[in-house]
């Protein structure tokens, strides 16, 4: 409800053309389309540093990944760890658990963060304090990271949003202009609904209508030769153009060969990397995939096992891929989830919350290769070497890699200032 | 209808928490006033009852009383028709008096000597005080205690005060916490009650009477004069903020003198200070004829007697943080020179415009005649004041490192916080300080370079550090403060230019290391500076500190507006790389499939700033190569899944600084990479999916050993 009541707002002149659209034109990508009419202005405006990365993948692990158990391993220590062992990695000094073999072959492009703290210990306000760096409130909707991301680093290609988010739901552009919230795709293989041209729908029909609509415009062109007019034109015109245009394929993996999903995994996941890759080649500016199944309060070393599989495949696939195709220079990848996992297993070889000290795993563009930031103690609980690094302090660390303004104050309606990563400092230990 | 009997409360608050004291005081005035009023069962028309006896009225409203002396009001409409003729009657026959029953602290305090704390204190705590100062309570189903935990819904709770100690120090009203908040002047932050007017010069004069008659609960039978104001018969005629202030102030505290002669008199003299000095800055402010003005030992000790005790340092009073008037303070040179946001109240050598001196100077009746108390300043006081600004407002010679700004002695090294900071906030933060927001907008500083700290004066900017420690030749910030007068670069923009004085201290604060600190010894200015070695900035290689994209930015001047747009009409994205580098990106990344090389000629315009292109997926070629071989600057080239050949590579041997080229997914054979073996800048090759075999890798390989080459 909160939502809806803001986007009343939000319902501008721009969206209400767009709805008009895709009720009377059958047009059906007209959300996106809207978005096509940018302001090249604030595309045009330069961010106060040369960005390191252009476009962030963000996988979010919900439910709380054990980072014991996969990116900050504690070695010899069977206590902590029962029988999952250390092992070295591709970059010298950096262990991961042998959950991830994969993924160590990339960690001469990676860091990780062994210190990241949260103050919030349940799921959803963990994750909320993740994605916007500010607590979750009753009285506002933060923008999500990817929001502010998109808002502030401007639309490289006008046919396709800014930002997805591929597996669950959220992303939303809260008090900023809706355009910048994250496109939800559920399920990767089924790519983009609503975008084709209605199927009763022939072209010549299609023609018609348009040509219609043109002519009961033409007195009102005629009159009105300003800018803004023309633009609305230009609207259906691009929105017509789009419907057939190539980008759509973008959130099409069918069109990749068997070998590439293959490499990705077939899973849920894999394949939501695989699309992640295909639309940061379309420059889509911020992409997050989502995989659920952390929360391991009980028989974890088995289910994250298996859960490791799925992404260590993925994740280095991902990697891959994206250093082949030259791409991983101007991409950051970041791995982490709302919080860690209880270092000592419970009774029913479960781990259960440990807001205190996880991990987050970065690579790519802007990033530091090698890099193993902080220390943990012995027992697991706490860091003990480098500072304790919040969310909005990671938040704070990927904008800067991108060369966004950290200080740069957008107002809510209430007129209270925010800004991208709520005063969080960027961490450049990991930052190149 | 029941809502008719609604409690009156003679003064509601009297009856509030006071008991059974006024209310038999009140029973007893009543009673004896109206012996001849009988109790009597009075009805409303819908049946109801009440008893009582009438004790007065007002209008259409009666006063009634019950058997327990409460009093209650009652519209005259409301009751029957027969007691409507019963009080019509009794007001007839002035049986009933006309009027509410008066309050009933007059009449207590007729009769004892002293102020009374129940009838004459509490009602005053109980109407001002209690909203916040009572017994904890329960609202919300949370405990709501008592602000700065006192409670005065007591004598003894009051008595008590809280974990600060009492608030009630009887006789003394000085010492009395309580006294002083409520007759804090109506803006001061602690003023109490914080809501609402202040109380009044009578209420006031109550609180003021209890406590130097003892702050007893019962009367002490001492009366404590009457102040000044209220006996003075020119009251009225008096300004009203001057009579509040009479009345106010507690008789004043006799200032302790010491008669001439008398140990407690002779001066206190700090070890290793000379006893001249010390007594000269304590009797102060007499300089002899033809001495110069001393800061310190003549000026200074005018400002403690006249000004300190407004403007001071910030302290703590009672938890809350007291500020100087005004956001001034004179306890020191530094603060004195500081000024306030309106600008500096000293203006050497400009007694016009120093407006310390000329407020000392308006007529006395003038709002902003200084200072406000007391009465003005002696002669002598302002002829040290004028002198010493006509004389340069100079800081004394002997503290000079102990207080911010001014300059150094040419034999002491320069400190950066007392001497390069005070003068970069004099004269370059206005431009240069914090980013702020202003009207939602965040002005950041000029030129993106902030020296509000020694961090960031040694960070610089993005075209480089303005401070290179031991060589002020080189260093930006003191090269751009002796430029000519006329220069358009000269720093600062506004006002005079920095004085000889202060470019020599920065001079020597950067040939003595411009360290935090201050360097051991002092350098000297006039030195010859050692010849340094001046490094070759060949093409491609580059000091390590400084990206080539840092370098190429300085051969680029920043395209226009009206370039960038000619520039984007085949669909292409042109942005500059950040708002300090006029390098552009130009990327064709919208409707990319149907781009060709018609597109790539709108970029001739800008094509000496382009240092990133991306034409990657449209359906370019080997004319958009040799497009691409023209952009002189270029640092990074994909053209990622295009129609580009091997020919097209030929035409990228021009680039001098390329690191970056992609050309995966394109028809690129070993043949072609022959043409790369020559670029010995690339650092960077991506050829994954294009027609390359491992043999033509591997030689390129070895003709580029240091670049990276994905297939």
């Amino acid at each position: 409800m909160m939502t809806n009541f803001q986007n009343v707002d939000e319902y501008g002149r721009r969206e209400f053309i767009a709805h008009a659209a895709k009720a009377c034109l059958g047009v059906g990508l007209m959300p996106m389309a809207g978005s096509y009419i940018h302001d090249s202005v604030k595309a045009l405006t330069p961010g106060a540093r040369p960005a390191a990365a252009r476009h962030v993948i963000y996988l979010n692990m919900t439910g709380a990944m054990s980072h014991l158990d996969t990116f900050a391993p504690q070695i010899d220590n069977p206590k902590l760890m029962h029988d999952v062992k250390a092992i070295p990695t591709s970059a010298d000094g950096v262990v991961l658990s042998e959950n991830l073999p994969l993924t160590a072959q990339h960690m001469h492009n990676a860091s990780v963060i062994k210190t990241m703290v949260s103050s919030q210990g349940a799921h959803q306000q963990a994750s909320y304090l993740m994605h916007t760096s500010y607590l979750q409130r009753g009285t506002i909707v933060h923008p999500t990271f990817g929001s502010w991301v998109a808002k502030l680093s401007g639309q490289i290609n006008r046919t396709i949003p800014m930002n997805v988010k591929i597996g669950g739901g959220g992303g939303g552009a809260g008090f900023l202009e809706a355009k910048y919230g994250a496109l939800p795709i559920g399920r990767p293989g089924e790519g983009l609904a609503n975008s084709k041209m209605a199927s009763y729908l022939d072209d010549t029909m299609f023609q018609n209508r348009i040509a219609a609509a043109e002519k009961l415009n033409v007195n009102f062109t005629a009159e009105y030769p300003q800018k803004q007019v023309r633009a609305y034109s230009d609207l259906y015109r691009d929105a017509i153009k789009l419907m057939k245009s190539e980008d759509l394929n973008a959130f099409d993996i069918n069109k990749e060969p068997e070998s590439m999903k293959e490499l990705y995994g077939t899973t849920n996941f894999g394949q939501g990397c695989l699309l992640a890759r295909r639309l940061i080649e379309h420059k889509v500016r911020y992409v997050e995939v989502t995989r659920g199944g952390w929360d391991t309060h009980d028989d974890n070393f088995n289910r994250v096992a298996a859960n490791c599989v799925d992404i260590d495949k993925a994740l280095s696939g991902l990697l891959l891929d994206l250093e082949m195709r030259g791409l991983l220079k101007e991409t950051l990848v970041v791995l982490t989830s709302e919080f860690g996992r209880t270092p000592v297993p419970n009774g029913r070889d479960g781990r259960d919350h440990w807001p205190y000290c996880f991990s987050a795993f970065l690579a790519g563009g802007g990033i530091k290769g090698g890099v193993m930031y902080g220390d943990v103690d012995e027992t697991g609980r706490s860091p003990i070497a480098g500072k304790p690094i919040k969310p909005e302090d990671l938040n704070a660390t990927i904008a800067y890699a991108l060369g966004l303004p950290l200080k740069d104050v957008q107002y809510s309606p209430s007129g209270r200032p925010f800004t991208i990563a709520h005063n969080g400092e960027p961490l450049f230990d990991v930052l190149a | 209808m029941e809502n008719h009997f609604s409690t009156y409360l003679p003064n509601r608050n009297e009856m509030m928490g006071k008991g059974l004291l006024s209310l038999l005081i009140a029973s007893f005035l009543f009673s004896s006033l109206l012996a001849n009023e009988p109790f009597r069962v009075f009805k409303t028309p819908s049946g109801k009852s009440f008893e009582g006896k009438v004790v007065g009225y007002e209008g259409q409203t009666f006063i009634l009383t019950n058997k327990s002396n409460q009093l209650f009001q009652v519209p005259f409409n409301a009751l029957s028709n027969a007691d409507k003729a019963y009080l019509v009657e009794g007001v007839k026959a002035n049986r009933i008096p006309k009027g509410r029953p008066s309050p009933t602290s007059t009449a207590v305090t007729t009769g004892a000597k002293g102020v009374d704390f129940h009838s004459e204190i509490m009602p005053i705590l109980q109407q001002r005080c209690n909203d916040c100062h009572k017994a904890p309570y329960e609202e919300n189903g949370r405990t709501k205690k008592p602000k700065a935990g006192l409670r005065f819904d007591s004598y003894e709770w009051l008595m008590k005060g809280n974990d600060g100690g009492a608030i009630i120090e009887a006789g003394d009203t000085d010492a009395s916490i309580l006294f002083e908040v409520i007759t804090l002047p109506p803006d001061d932050d602690m003023i109490m009650p914080p809501k609402g007017d202040p109380l009044t010069a009578d209420q006031i004069d109550l609180f003021r009477r209890w406590i130097l008659e003892g702050a007893t609960e019962k009367p002490s039978g001492k009366v404590a004069p009457e102040t000044v104001a209220e006996t003075s018969p020119t009251k009225e005629s008096k300004d009203e903020s001057e009579m509040d202030d009479t009345i106010r102030k507690a008789p004043p505290k006799k200032k302790q003198t010491f008669r001439p002669g008398s140990f407690f008199a002779h001066v206190v003299v700090p070890l290793g200070v000379s006893p001249d000095e010390a007594l000269a800055k304590i009797q102060g402010s007499k300089p002899k004829p033809g001495e110069a003005i001393d800061f310190d030992r003549h000026v200074l000790p005018i400002l403690e007697e006249r000004c300190n005790s407004c403007h001071h340092a910030p302290f703590d009073r009672s938890g809350r943080l007291v500020n100087p008037k005004a956001s001034l303070r004179f306890d020191s040179f530094a603060e004195v020179m500081k000024g306030n946001l309106d600008g500096p109240v000293i203006v050497p050598n400009d007694l016009e415009k120093s407006r310390l001196y000329s407020v000392l100077n308006l007529p006395e009746d003038n709002d902003l005649f200084m200072p406000p108390k007391g009465g003005p300043m002696n002669q002598e006081q302002k002829d040290v004041i004028k002198r010493w600004i006509e004389e340069g407002a100079q800081p004394s010679k002997n503290t000079v490192s102990a207080t911010k700004g001014g300059i150094p002695a040419p034999d002491e090294p320069v400190s950066f916080t007392n001497h390069i900071l005070p003068l970069l906030e004099k004269r370059c933060l206005n431009c240069h300080g914090e980013p702020y927001v202003k009207n939602g907008r965040t002005i950041k500083p000029t030129a993106g370079l902030q020296l509000d700290t020694y961090e960031m004066v040694m960070k610089g900017n993005l075209d480089g550090t303005i401070v290179s420690s031991g060589d002020p030749t080189v260093s930006t910030l003191y090269q751009v403060v002796i430029l000519p007068d006329d220069d358009p670069e000269l720093m600062p923009p506004k006002g005079d230019p920095l004085t000889e004085d202060e470019r020599t201290m920065i001079k020597r604060w950067i040939l003595e290391g411009a360290g935090e600190q201050p360097a051991a010894e002092a350098a000297d200015p006039n030195a010859v500076p050692k010849p340094k070695e001046k490094k070759e900035l060949a093409s491609g290689t580059v000091d390590a500190k400084l990206s080539v994209l840092d370098v190429l930015a300085k051969r680029v001047s920043v395209p226009s507006k009206t370039q960038i747009q000619a520039a984007q009409k085949t669909y292409a994205l042109v942005t500059q790389l950040s708002e300090r580098n006029p390098l552009l990106r130009a990327e064709f990344s919208s409707f990319a499939g149907e781009i060709d090389d018609t597109a790539i000629g709108a970029l001739g315009g800008i094509k000496n700033n382009i240092s990133h292109l991306d034409f990657s997926r449209t359906r370019m070629t080997d004319v958009a190569m040799r497009a691409a071989g023209g952009m002189q600057h270029l640092t990074w080239l994909s053209a990622r899944n295009t129609l580009v050949t091997d020919n097209g590579l030929k035409s990228l041997s021009p680039l001098k600084f390329i690191s970056y080229l992609n050309l995966s997914g394109t028809k690129i054979t070993d043949r072609g990479l022959k043409d790369l073996y020559p670029m010995k800048t690339l650092k960077e090759i991506y050829l994954w999916g294009s027609e390359v075999s491992e043999n033509g890798v591997k030689d390129l390989r070895s003709a580029l050993p240091d670049a990276k080459i994905l297939f």
